[in-house]
């Protein structure tokens, strides 16, 4: 993966379909597979699982996390 | 060179773009380099954004994780592109963590209250989901 020009872009182009991590700022981590995000990073992933200290619950289907988090 | 009908394909994109000026024109710019690189825009097929999902839950029952330790479970009437979201039927349950200060427990105690019809600011919200299924 050589960087190029608008690399951000391509990049969240990149790892739409991907098992990511999303952690915010408030210290919670979201685990599932990348769904799709927009400009604001706004993000939706499938198959959600949310870490505070230990695994306190889980989402199923689709999880939306406003970008400003 | 798109026509600014091509541009507004999508209830979402058409309606957002009338808003400010500045949203408007990112809005374009993020639309015109998925244009330049090629990708074919058919009419339901686009790349849907997060907010084009939010719309299929549209007045079904969902999640909602906030700041300040509060969840809202509700039925979803209307929300826009800042998170602002109309509920109906909702009960929220608010979080609170009491510490003895000899033994030093933790008690999590919860408050509920039930809403008929509730507006909600979308710089509180941080996740909006189905309603959980305990697993």
């Amino acid at each position: 993966m050589s960087l190029r020009k608008q690399t951000p872009s391509d990049f969240l182009k990149q790892i739409i379909g991907r098992p990511v991590v999303v952690k915010l700022n408030s210290g919670v981590d979201y685990r599932g597979v990348l769904a799709c995000l927009d400009g604001y990073m706004n993000i939706a992933i499938e198959q959600t699982e949310e870490y505070v200290n230990g695994q306190l619950k889980n989402k199923y289907g689709d999880a939306f996390l406003r970008g400003n988090n | 060179m798109m026509t600014y009908g091509e541009q507004a394909e999508g209830d979402v994109r058409t309606w957002r773009m009338e808003k400010s000026g500045k949203r408007e024109r990112r809005e374009r710019e993020w639309y015109s380099y998925l244009h330049r690189q090629g990708c074919q825009q058919p009419t339901t097929n686009t790349v849907e954004e997060p907010l084009d999902l939010i719309r299929l839950s549209l007045d079904e029952r969902i999640y909602v994780k906030m700041r300040n330790d509060r969840e809202l479970r509700g039925r979803l009437h209307a929300y826009d592109q800042h998170l602002n979201m109309i509920l109906g039927d909702v009960e929220e349950t608010v979080t609170t963590v009491e510490i003895d200060e000899e033994t030093y427990e933790e008690l999590y105690k919860s408050t509920k209250r039930n809403i008929p019809m509730l507006f909600v600011r979308g710089d509180g919200v941080v996740l909006v989901a189905p309603p959980l299924r305990v697993g």
